[in-house]
């Protein structure tokens, strides 16, 4: 660990979601429901820990990788971080504006062009008003959409949506950065340009959590890495002792 | 809850702007066709009213019957609108964080400037139709404002309730359905006996719609109770929206 300033600090943090055995979210269902009292068909859940007790830190300017399979909280983790879900046990403290590229979006509204979502998300980010107008083009440049500023954003496709969710991300220079397996879907080109300027964010001083399941980027870009598996933290340290552990877990 | 947000300013501009945008299609061709609904409206009740009632004791009931309209249509439409508020923005409830109180705001917001611009582009044709505008015509902006308040607290309230059931918008038909008829919109509330009138004014809207038509029709004050209570009920749905809302906010991103 360096000297830097903690910008994250995570501590003994858990999350519960409730599974229903049924879904149920409507009134018709409840009032059917509270009818069936003898019955065994009464609406019951499962608690399920999505995290449990997560402790860990990250300082200013550092990288940290987040592996585990799938289902095992990393997403969880991120929505955390990004304050979209609230923790149900410890404490979660992040210092600065963020921006976290979950899946494929950012926030965006389908039935709006591409030119009004980038307005949007620029004063989500608190911009102001001829900060957001001046970066619109060089958003649209960045994520090679120029032609595509007045289309509605649901006729692009699932890539050219997520290229414009980084490139608006990015415009807005946000101390944090969350990214969830964003990348993937990206082309081979766009992959290349984020892979750039993960490098200027890091030379610039910008902390980032990298949820991924490319090892090679956590190799490259991470400082520290934790291995997340259900919802717990199994191995934290360096990428390479991090990513022995996943490896080595999974062959068992 | 809303100090401290004045950084958010652009975004609930930007927010108003949106809901403005998808709801007349991004036309101005748009919000003629809102107009329609109110005209349509007022022709049809006064057809029956005229042809079916066989009554001409309301004069001039298509000025009669407008202004109770556009008021009523404020309502039923904003807090209808608002049940979506949370619920259908899942994509900037689930992927980014802000104030979520600024979704129901923008869209009580949006709801209001379509409804003033309604007042204002139908207030012409009722004067061409008779209306005679005095100095207590200018209340009306006031009444509005009140109606606001009430909305965005019902809004707040019935935002958070369809969150957790996605079928509440079905039952809230029917309370609009309801409204409809218990509030004076196309009758007067002279009709309404005495010894009712005391249980048939705690709606709020009959006393927003009382009022609508007193400074615009009758061209008279509305009465200080009708104001009053006008103004508790805003009040009062304002404080339990806040309330319910900060308690259940912290659970929307898990559900939406």
């Amino acid at each position: 660990m360096t000297q830097s300033e903690v910008v994250i600090r995570v501590e003994g943090l858990g999350k519960k979601f409730r599974i229903p055995h049924q879904k149920r979210n409507s009134v018709f269902e409840s009032i059917a429901n509270a009818l069936q009292v003898f019955e065994a068909e009464r609406f019951s859940y499962e608690e399920f820990w999505a995290l449990e007790d997560v402790t860990f830190s990250v300082g200013e300017g550092e990288s940290l990788g987040v592996i585990g399979s799938n289902g095992s909280g990393k997403s969880t983790l991120l929505k955390v971080l990004a304050g979209i879900i609230r923790p149900t046990t410890g404490s979660v403290e992040v210092k600065g504006k963020s921006a976290p590229i979950l899946g494929l979006g950012v926030g965006f509204h389908p039935d709006l062009t591409a030119k009004d979502n980038i307005r949007m998300y620029g004063s989500i980010m608190g911009l102001g008003r001829e900060e957001v107008r001046s970066k619109v083009q060089p958003i649209l440049e960045f994520a090679g959409l120029e032609k595509f500023g007045d289309a509605k954003l649901r006729n692009l496709s699932s890539g050219m949506q997520l290229r414009l969710a980084f490139a608006v991300a990015v415009e807005t220079r946000p101390d944090l950065f969350f990214i969830d397996e964003a990348l993937a879907v990206g082309d081979l080109d766009f992959q290349a340009k984020c892979i750039d300027k993960f490098r200027e964010f890091r030379e610039e001083g910008r902390t980032l959590v990298l949820v991924t399941q490319s090892m090679d980027q956590v190799k490259t870009f991470c400082d520290q890495a934790i291995h997340l598996a259900h919802g717990k933290v199994m191995k934290a340290g360096s990428p390479e002792a991090v990513i022995n552990d996943y490896l080595s877990g999974r062959n068992n | 809850m809303l100090r401290g947000y004045s950084r958010y300013g652009d975004l609930v501009r930007m927010l108003v702007v949106k809901e403005f945008k998808v709801r007349y299609r991004n036309s101005a061709l748009g919000f003629l066709w809102s107009l329609l609904n109110p005209l349509a409206m007022m022709v049809i009740l006064t057809i029956f009213y005229t042809f079916v009632f066989y009554s001409s004791s309301i004069a001039n009931y298509p000025v009669f019957v407008l202004p109770a309209l556009l008021a009523w249509r404020f309502f039923a439409i904003g807090t209808s609108s608002s049940l979506d508020a949370i619920a259908g923005n899942s994509a900037l409830v689930t992927k980014v964080y802000f104030p979520r109180i600024l979704l129901v705001l923008s869209g009580s917001l949006a709801n209001a400037l379509g409804s003033t611009l309604e007042f204002v582009a139908l207030l012409p044709l009722m004067v061409v139709l008779g209306l005679r505008l005095t100095a207590f015509s200018a209340l009306l902006p006031i009444i509005l404002v009140l109606e606001f308040i009430l909305i965005f607290g019902l809004s707040l309230l019935l935002s958070s309730v369809s969150v957790f059931y996605r079928d509440f918008n079905q039952i809230w038909e029917i309370f609009l359905q309801a409204g409809f008829f218990l509030s004076p919109i196309f009758y007067s509330q002279d009709l309404i006996p005495s010894g009712l009138l005391t249980v048939y004014s705690i709606n709020p809207v009959e006393r927003i719609v009382v009022a609508t038509r007193q400074v615009l029709y009758y061209g008279g004050p509305p009465t200080g109770l009708d104001f009053a209570a006008i103004a508790l009920s805003a009040v009062v749905f304002l404080g339990l929206g806040l309330l319910a809302f900060r308690h259940f906010d912290g659970r929307f991103g898990d559900l939406v």
